[in-house]
């Protein structure tokens, strides 16, 4: 029980140290509480031996009276304590969500590539739900019911030393049950979390994919596939439910016991006479009142139980570390510093630069995962779990780019040719740091990419991809990703340069209208627009266009193509296309084939030679593209 | 028991954006616009509920009624304890007897518990694996590009929220019922000890289950925010990791948290106020327990020195005030666990509309019998043989925007290759799906063979039809399930399917080939990739017609030109009849027809030569592109071929 302790309670003391002061409140309604708690029966013995030893009655109705009063004091200082634990535990939990959200975008697209959002939804959100009440009161309950019982135990050597020493006895005994029960359970739950997991994820993928299941006749499969899913979930559960039971039953048939105890002990000190009746009826209540604390110890148990598997999860997932990510040394110790970009176009360049994904892709594994497919239990094996699959990955193991050389002088325009699978998209994924050359070195205006600080980089590179991600929010935070600081004025502008400025004027609420889940209702060209537009608003010094294009047609291209020119103006600039349409405006050409330059050179020089690849594709291809 | 007639919103409110307002108004809004959806009362539905899994219910409620049943047994000991010890009462057992007797009577009643558990979770995740397979089944039976009402991570929040609370529901019956049936021995006990304190305590008591009950009335609409909140988070959460390279790229991993805390904020209060809402009563509940110990204390001090009430009583009343006084609050909890039940079923029904809520809970004979649902092969049989599809007058507007198609006619012989071409919106991918039944079209008929087609939906699948969509999607598992998808390895030429979609090259690159795990949403791949594999998926089934929307917006020159190769020689070989849409002139030049759209309509239909010369709109596309001349190049798909 001990052993995984320190992994929970560091993540307590990062979460409730803003929160000390809610928490010492908490900590204070607790023991004001227990202390009422413990104070009550004594009236009760009172009243019985007044009774027994025919009091008046003023002093019967003055016990009752007093009794009332203080058990609904404590009630009520029981539920202002409910208050608090619940504002502390939502406001660590949220701050968790919010660093568990920032830490899963920080880490590398490998990463994602993994493990699907549903996954990483019962991550962010499910498992944190776990550790609410771990948060918001376990401390503090397990504290104050362990405080309770100490007290009960005070009160029992007080009124006799072999209640009290029966009582330690019986309350010793409960703890080491628990806890040798407790080590048991924590695999099956994180079993059951994987299961959970598991189900939510493969759900979260074919509610997405409905255009792709139905009309090709997949519903049987997936009806089967999910039935499969929901029947190991319910006999993972199962067995941790069943499990953990056993803890239930342990603790309340100890608690049977001590009440057996207290009555044996009460009934014998009364029977020869060493307490009164009173006395004897008060042993049996304390002790039974040991019940209800040692039960809230157990719960708390067993909630600990289920939060440190989630505990473990969040934990194996806090421990990865994005492997692109600035560079103390070389960002500080180098001198590099933000501003090392200058504002205008820049000069790229490609120094033997190669890439594989195995490297890329070792680090990030996550243990226990809906996406992995060896299973490992959640906690201590998460440390371990590193680079366990890495090596059987289904990756393709070659190289994705080798020995690539290429230098873009600033306000040049490159296009980058190659079949499918060539590396174009990885390139131009280099560029941005989303990954690192596995070897070699990338410069961005003179700079390595690596000693570049990621928010200056990204703030000057720009990308325009093929799918366009779009969230159900305003038109105004999915064109600025919610910076509030951006000026509609300037998204205005903007929108009216890509010839969106009609659009915008149809909208209901203008810049505040919603757009549906996953942009529904935009056609794929309003979408790239939208895209382009992102670019636009940051300005950036270097441009990636990713087969930006590709589903627009000519009346849409021409819109674009305008913006595009003056996009391009005084920018550097990668345009990916497979259409050759695209690369008309480069300057340079670069030809990729799996994942080597076999051409590259200004792009009239090489049109101009007949022996030229490129010469080659413009002969045989230029015709495959209407628009 | 609650009789629910409100209208809201039809599913499918998708305009080009959604109205504006916060989600739930305009759900609201739309009401109006038509749909008047049924709801389903709860008591109905947790009926079908329990009679979809009886025997699983069944073992939980023996269980639950035995264990709480067996809580009057130690109050009725104790009370022999005391009374013996008193002298009140003639020792006929012993003391240590009797306490022997509680230790067993409580072992045995704990051990109860397991059982209690066991059909709990089994009943419980059987009727919720129901659920989810309707869930789960209704959505695929939707017109699939329909968008779902809700976010994906929204939905996901009712598969697993709303679905674990109404399969939890009817465990409250047994529950309930049992801790009623407890308190009710014990009153009967406690009222024959003596009856004027026991009434002074229950009659105020049972007030307190009118109140409960009142106050669970706002639990509802805390429930619901609650609820609504929680989705916003974990709907938005979806979409960043959905969209985790767009926000690396934009370096929006700040603002993009700053919104979530904010949502969080939102979450925190509703969450706050409808728990502590909850606590408020239970604490209620709990004072009256204190209370009605206080009106033992001071009504049997008078008794009690009279004789007429023992310190075993006494003991015997405090015992059963523990459980006894409960039962209010239980009651109220189960009449505000029934009020939530309403949101999780309607938030259910939402998911599954158009269909009737009734569907949610429809048993399904596998389930029902633990069996795995069977993966039937269907072979094509002679009527599967396409001669001639023909489409007249199809039409679909998008609600909201009136865009769509209208007025589609198109005829299809056997063996020839449509090419549907114009420019965005034009409604090309629309037409497709309207076709497919993807979309329910507003009018026009669609026969096959000359027979009109009733359901679109249920008619254009294997061996009959197969669909590339425009953005198609992979699922994590092995390529080779993704390509199969359910058909039986021996029945499929999966080697064929791999070398049409042109996928050869790419999964003998793969180190597992196609035993590779494709990565969530099949992105481990590059988009052509995705874009072939989901070719081969369709041709994996040999379909008689196949559909394919802009299969080669992610294809190079090269590649594209081995695919539609291949594809036109399987035709030659072995029939097949394709409707594409495409702007390439690739597949232009290889057409028997190209029908070209403009503003939802046909604009020109024909051989492309002759819509050269005859279609403005034509022209205006093909010349949009460059100044080359059209010519196949046959000999690059050859070379392709050699390597």
């Amino acid at each position: 029980m001990l052993t995984s302790l320190g992994v929970p309670l560091r993540l307590l003391a990062r979460y409730l140290r803003p929160l000390r002061g809610r928490v010492a409140l908490l900590g204070m309604l607790l023991l004001g509480s227990i202390a009422l708690q413990l104070v009550n029966p004594q009236v009760v013995g009172y009243f019985l031996d007044t009774v027994q030893s025919g009091g008046p009655e003023s002093l019967l109705l003055g016990a009752a009276v007093v009794f009332c009063a203080l058990a609904v004091t404590q009630k009520g200082i029981a539920y202002a304590a409910f208050r608090v634990s619940q504002h502390v535990g939502w406001t660590a939990t949220n701050a968790l969500r919010a660093d568990l959200t920032r830490h899963c975008l920080r880490l590398d697209l490998p990463f994602h590539k993994r493990h699907t959002p549903g996954a990483l939804i019962e991550r962010v959100d499910g498992d944190v739900s776990t550790l609410e009440n771990f948060l918001s009161s376990f401390a503090v309950e397990t504290l104050g019911n362990a405080l309770l019982v100490l007290g009960v135990l005070a009160v029992l050597f007080h009124i006799d030393v072999r209640a009290g020493l029966g009582m330690t006895a019986y309350a010793l005994l409960t703890f080491l049950a628990l806890g040798a029960l407790q080590r048991v359970a924590v695999g099956r739950w994180a079993a059951s979390r994987q299961a959970s997991a598991d189900g939510y994820g493969f759900i979260e993928e074919r509610i997405a994919g409905t255009e792709d299941i139905r009309p090709n006749g997949g519903e049987p499969y997936v009806m089967r596939q999910l039935y499969g899913l929901m029947r190991a979930l319910m006999e993972r559960l199962r067995t941790a439910r069943v499990v953990s039971n056993l803890t239930f039953i342990t603790t309340n048939f100890l608690g049977a016991v001590g009440y057996a105890v207290g009555l044996a002990i009460g009934a014998f000190l009364y029977l020869h006479g060493q307490i009164s009746l009173g006395t004897a009826y008060l042993i049996v209540f304390y002790i039974g009142m040991v019940a209800v604390p040692l039960d809230t110890i157990r719960e708390q148990v067993q909630d600990f139980q289920q939060a440190a598997a989630s505990v473990g999860r969040v934990g194996a997932l806090l421990r990865l570390t994005p492997t692109v990510s600035d560079v103390p040394g070389m960002n500080e110790g180098g001198g590099m510093t933000a501003g090392v970009l200058d504002t205008g176009p820049l000069a790229v360049e490609l120094r033997d630069v190669s890439f594989s994904y195995d490297d890329a892709a070792g680090a990030l594994d996550l243990p226990g995962d809906a996406a992995d497919g060896p299973e490992s239990n959640a906690g201590d094996a998460a440390a371990a779990g590193g680079n366990a699959d890495a090596r059987s990955d289904a990756r393709t193991s070659e190289s994705v780019l080798s020995a690539i050389s290429l230098r873009l002088e600033p306000g040049q325009v490159l296009g980058l040719l190659g079949r499918t699978g060539s590396g174009k998209s990885t390139l131009s994924r280099l560029l941005f740091r989303l990954y690192d050359p596995t070897t070699g070195a990338i410069t961005l205006g003179g700079a390595d990419l690596r000693a570049i600080p990621l928010r200056e980089l990204r703030r000057c590179v720009g990308m325009v991809t093929q799918d366009v991600q779009l969230f159900q929010a305003s038109v105004r935070d999915n064109l600025t990703f919610f910076d509030h600081t951006v000026l509609d004025t300037r998204i205005r502008a903007v929108l009216d340069d890509l010839g969106l400025g009609e659009w915008l004027d149809g909208l209901p609420a203008g810049l505040d209208t919603p757009l549906g889940p996953g942009g529904q209702g935009l056609s794929a060209g309003e979408a790239q627009l939208l895209a382009f537009a992102r670019v636009f608003l940051r300005d950036p010094g270097l441009v990636v266009l990713d087969e930006a294009s590709s589903r627009l047609d000519s009346a849409t291209e021409r819109l674009l193509e305008r913006a595009v020119d003056r996009l391009l103006a005084n920018r550097t600039a990668v345009v990916i296309a497979h259409r050759l349409r695209t690369v008309q405006r480069a300057d340079a050409i670069a030809i990729l084939e799996d994942g080597r330059l076999v051409e590259h050179g200004p792009r009239r020089a090489l049109a101009a030679d007949p022996d030229s690849r490129f010469a080659h594709l413009l002969r045989t291809g230029l015709e495959e593209t209407l628009v | 028991m609650t009789e629910l007639t409100t209208t809201a919103g039809p599913t499918g409110t998708s305009g080009v954006v959604a109205p504006p307002g916060p989600a739930p108004a305009a759900t609201e809004a739309s009401a109006g616009s038509g749909v008047a959806a049924a709801h389903m009362a709860t008591w109905p539905f947790m009926w079908r509920l329990v009679r979809s899994s009886p025997w699983f219910f069944a073992v939980y409620a023996v269980f639950n009624v035995t264990f709480y049943g067996a809580r009057v047994l130690p109050g009725l000991i104790e009370k022999a304890v005391f009374d013996t010890l008193t002298h009140a009462a003639p020792a006929s057992v012993g003391i240590w007897a009797l306490i022997a007797l509680y230790v067993s009577v409580e072992l045995a009643r704990l051990a109860t518990s397991s059982g209690m558990v066991w059909g709990e979770v089994t009943y419980q995740y059987t009727v919720g694996a129901l659920l989810r397979h309707n869930l789960l089944a209704s959505i695929l039976r939707r017109p699939a590009a329909l968008p779902l009402a809700v976010s994906s991570g929204d939905a996901l929040s009712r598969f697993r929220g709303d679905v674990g609370e109404t399969s939890d529901f009817p465990m409250w019956l047994p529950d309930t019922g049992a801790k009623l049936l407890a308190a009710l021995a014990a009153i009967a006990i406690m009222a024959r000890i003596n009856l004027p304190i026991t009434l002074v305590i229950f009659v105020p008591l049972s007030g307190t289950v009118v109140l409960a009950r009142v106050l669970w009335g706002r639990f509802l609409r805390y429930a619901r925010a609650g609820r609504e909140a929680e989705s916003a988070v974990t709907g938005f959460l979806g979409e960043i990791f959905g969209a985790v390279q767009a926000v690396k790229v934009a370096h929006a991993e700040e603002t993009v948290v700053e919104h979530l805390r904010t949502l969080g904020a939102t979450r925190q209060r509703a969450e706050v106020r409808k728990a502590a809402f909850y606590q408020l009563v239970q604490t209620i509940a709990d004072t009256g327990t204190m209370l009605g110990i206080g009106v033992v204390l001071l009504l049997a001090g008078r008794a009690m020195a009279a004789h007429t009430f023992t310190v075993g009583d006494f003991a015997l009343f405090v015992y059963y005030l523990w459980f006894t006084t409960e039962v209010p609050a239980n009651l109220g909890m189960f009449m505000g666990d029934f009020k939530t039940q309403e949101v999780s079923i309607r938030r259910m029904e939402e998911l599954i509309r158009p269909e009737p809520p009734v569907a949610l809970v429809r048993p399904d004979p596998d389930l029902a019998h633990g069996r795995s649902p069977a993966v039937p092969y269907v072979a094509k049989g002679p009527a599967d043989r396409l001669q001639r599809l023909e489409v007249a007058g199809l039409t679909y507007r998008h609600p909201g925007t009136g865009g769509g198609v209208t007025d589609i006619a198109v005829d299809l012989p056997a063996g020839s290759l449509t090419v549907v071409t114009g420019r965005v919106g034009a409604g090309k991918t629309t037409l497709l799906r309207a076709l497919l039944g993807l979309l329910p079209a507003d009018g026009g008929t669609v026969r096959w063979n000359g027979e009109a087609v009733a359901d679109p939906a249920v008619f254009f699948r294997p061996p009959r039809s197969a669909y590339v969509p425009q953005v198609p999607r992979l699922f994590s598992e092995s390529l080779r399930a993704n390509i199969l998808m359910g058909l039986p390895e021996d029945r499929v030429d999966l080697a064929e399917a791999v070398r049409l979609g042109v996928l050869e090259r790419d999964v003998a690159a793969l180190e597992r080939g196609l035993d590779t795990q494709v990565g969530p949403r099949g992105v481990r791949l590059s988009g052509g990739q995705v874009q072939r594999a989901a070719a081969a998926r369709a041709l994996a089934r040999d379909p008689e017609l196949l559909v394919c929307d802009d299969l080669s917006s992610a294809l190079d020159v090269e590649t594209e030109q081995v695919l539609w190769d291949q594809l036109l020689a399987r035709r030659e070989r072995a029939g097949g009849t394709y409707l594409v849409v495409s702007h390439r002139r690739a597949v232009l030049a290889r057409a028997d027809q190209v029908v070209v759209l403009a503003g939802g309509r046909v604009a020109a239909a024909g051989p492309l030569a002759a819509l050269l010369k005859t279609s403005e709109e034509m022209r205006h596309l093909w010349e949009g592109e460059t100044r080359t001349t059209p010519a196949a190049t046959p000999a690059l798909g050859a070379e392709e071929r050699t390597r």
